[in-house]
């Protein structure tokens, strides 16, 4: 019965778990440093991107727009440094959270303001976003990105089999902006108001819940992650191109709901957006380390997602024991 | 009084130039758009050949890759009376009734990058699927010395010309080099710096014997070598396919892009103008004739094959890559 408390969170870390047993036994690279270094830096652009997603979904919401809105950050952040010879991180840095963090708020004041769903305003400006990158660059990557970019930083490195195993900075930050969101979430009164307003509209804004605020808040925080992943893909790949980014968002969208997130609000957590996207990533990593035929992939992740979605949701296919157990506490 | 003199001069050698063009053709090439660096290089070498054959040769670029530019532009130069009209379609199909016109007036049409448009004189391309691949697979036999493993990437597992290319460099290896093992199927990341980056990282780790990788896609093969030089192994793994020259240009110069093929748009707008003069002539085409700018040709129903692969490489890259390709 305590198997039950584990909560999504829980029972996504045992898949991820049990998958890693799986996979350090029958691949000789998996459980190796090299390898789940390789993992988080990968991962940290889509996981910046979902710790931003998770509280708009929490507040109710639904972002399209965010991996595009990533995309024009790095051509509107690169395009003015350049102009301005070079810049630096923490430059770099500040632009991006603040063009970022523009575009979602320009989101949250048509969701507020004008008062249209939320999906609907974001394919609008997934498409209005997307339209006037292609408008204004021409479709022309920029290769020529300023030194300091260009240049991995390494955090940790160590020694491997064949080259080197390093974690490199995309990965703190990842660190800090996932430990602020989840801080915010669960730690201010604040946090506990998007949970609220995110389960029931109407009662958090008769409780005095200051609705546009979260708008404001939810958007606008993911708009600001938004612009960071943006620089640091930017930076991991070591070049701006208009189209790196498209298509990004339904993988990261089902990631995050797999972690637990529902699309009617109220509920979600930074730890299972993480993990959720962990759990892609671990099953895609397996799939090549396996040599499994890439003509399979897609059969086998739809798979995947439709199995820890079912385990993660057990507790809710068993409506007497459930009811059951709240009686008892 | 010098300008008067020089304006006379300048009358005079436009006349000149107008009486001379009686016996010369005029070409008029329809790119697909204007304006990119493709399509620039490509009216580079039109004006190259015009200039050098002493005729009158141009190139139209639409404002944006639409059919319909191309029809209305191709209208224009059968009312304007030319003699050669060269085109490379956006879109066959719009393009067949207005070729038709053209042809039915007397005027020799030609096309690039499109084997299966019907209302032409002859379509040429530089290189056929087939070479495209073999020379890729060429380059990593060489390279390697046939040893170890290699991947295969495309941009999609169903982009027709993708796939084709990779079928060629496969079968080319299989039968050359059949001690070479293809890793895993083809992987079809070759569209994503990222996903190809990631993709690389793995294979390195999951294959020991990883001796190189062919992308065709062009942005399968930076996000290879990306990885490649990540793990510190560049010139260890060799990476090559194609890949936009300005792009890739750092990474050749490391070392890390071992190099690649693909065709070259200024030679494309020369053959244009020398196959349109040729023709204009009188000359007939014919499999295996030795013809100008293309060389040794292949003659397949209306099709001209020519075998004129451009290798991407530490000697070439700085030139093309200035060319904005």
């Amino acid at each position: 019965m305590r198997r039950l408390h584990l909560g999504t969170e829980g029972v996504l870390a045992l898949i991820i778990l049990g998958l890693g047993v799986v996979l350090s036994l029958t691949t000789e690279n998996f459980l190796t440093v090299q390898n789940l270094f390789d993992l988080l830096n990968n991962q940290s652009v889509n996981m910046i991107f979902a710790a931003g997603l998770v509280v708009v979904l929490i507040a109710g919401g639904i972002d399209i727009s965010f991996a595009v809105a990533a995309s024009v950050v790095q051509y509107v952040v690169m395009t003015l440094l350049i102009s301005i010879g070079g810049g630096n991180w923490l430059f770099g840095i500040a632009l991006s959270m603040a063009i970022g963090t523009l575009l979602g708020l320009f989101n949250a004041l048509l969701i507020y303001r004008f008062r249209i769903v939320s999906i609907i305003v974001t394919i609008a400006t997934f498409n209005l976003y997307f339209g006037l990158l292609m408008v204004f660059t021409g479709g022309v990557s920029i290769y020529d990105v300023p030194d300091w970019l260009y240049y991995a930083v390494p955090l940790i490195d160590l020694p491997a089999t064949r080259g080197s195993a390093t974690l490199y900075l995309p990965v703190a930050v990842m660190a800090v902006i996932s430990l602020a969101t989840g801080f915010i979430l669960t730690r201010t009164g604040f946090g506990r108001a998007i949970y609220g307003f995110g389960s029931s509209p109407e009662a958090a804004r008769r409780s005095g819940v200051r609705v546009g605020l979260i708008h404001a808040f939810a958007y606008g925080w993911l708009g600001m992650c938004a612009g960071v992943a943006g620089l640091m893909q930017a930076h991991i790949v070591q070049e701006v191109v208009p189209n790196a980014l498209i298509g990004q968002e339904l993988p990261i969208l089902a990631a995050v709901v797999l972690g637990g997130a529902t699309l009617g609000g109220g509920r979600g957590s930074v730890t299972g957006a993480l993990l959720g996207v962990l759990l892609l990533a671990v099953v895609q990593n397996g799939l090549n380390l396996l040599g499994v035929t890439p003509y399979a992939f897609r059969m086998i992740v739809g798979f995947i997602i439709l199995a820890a979605i079912t385990c993660s949701n057990l507790d809710k296919l068993l409506p007497q024991r459930a009811m059951a157990r709240e009686a008892r506490s | 009084m010098k300008r008067s003199i020089l304006i006379v001069a300048a009358l005079a050698a436009t006349f000149g130039a107008t009486a001379h063009a009686q016996d010369k053709p005029t070409v008029a090439v329809v790119a697909k758009v204007g304006g990119i660096p493709w399509f620039n290089a490509m009216e580079q070498g039109i004006k190259d050949e015009g200039e050098a054959l002493g005729i009158d040769a141009y190139m139209i670029g639409p404002t944006s890759a639409d059919p319909a530019l191309q029809v209305r532009a191709i209208e224009d130069l059968i009312a304007r009376g030319v003699d050669v009209i060269g085109v490379v379609p956006n879109d066959r199909q719009v393009l067949e009734p207005v070729l038709k016109k053209a042809r039915d007036q007397g005027i020799i049409v030609l096309t690039h990058e499109s084997p299966e448009s019907e209302n032409v004189d002859y379509d040429f391309e530089m290189i056929s699927a087939q070479q495209l691949g073999e020379e890729h697979a060429k380059l990593l036999a060489d390279t390697t010395g046939c040893e170890g493993s290699y991947a295969v990437y495309v941009g999609g597992l169903s982009v027709p010309a993708h796939n084709a290319w990779a079928d060629a460099a496969v079968n080319w290896l299989s039968e050359h080099c059949p001690e070479m093992r293809q890793a895993a199927d083809r992987f079809g990341v070759a569209e994503s710096v990222d996903d190809s980056r990631n993709t690389t990282l793995d294979l390195i780790r999951a294959h020991s014997d990883l001796a190189g990788i062919m992308s065709f896609g062009s942005q399968g093969t930076i996000g290879a070598a990306r990885a490649v030089k990540e793990r510190g192994m560049a010139g260890e793994i060799k990476v090559m396919g194609l890949f936009s020259p300005g792009q890739g240009r750092r990474l050749v110069h490391e070392g890390v892009i071992t190099g690649g093929f693909q065709w070259n748009p200024l030679e494309a707008g020369k053959a244009f103008v020398a196959l349109g003069n040729r023709l204009y002539e009188g000359g007939e085409i014919a499999d295996g004739d030795d013809l100008p700018v293309l060389g040794t040709i292949e003659l397949d129903g209306h099709t001209i094959f020519a075998s004129k692969p451009l290798a991407l490489n530490e000697e070439t890259i700085d030139e093309l890559a200035d060319l904005g390709l």
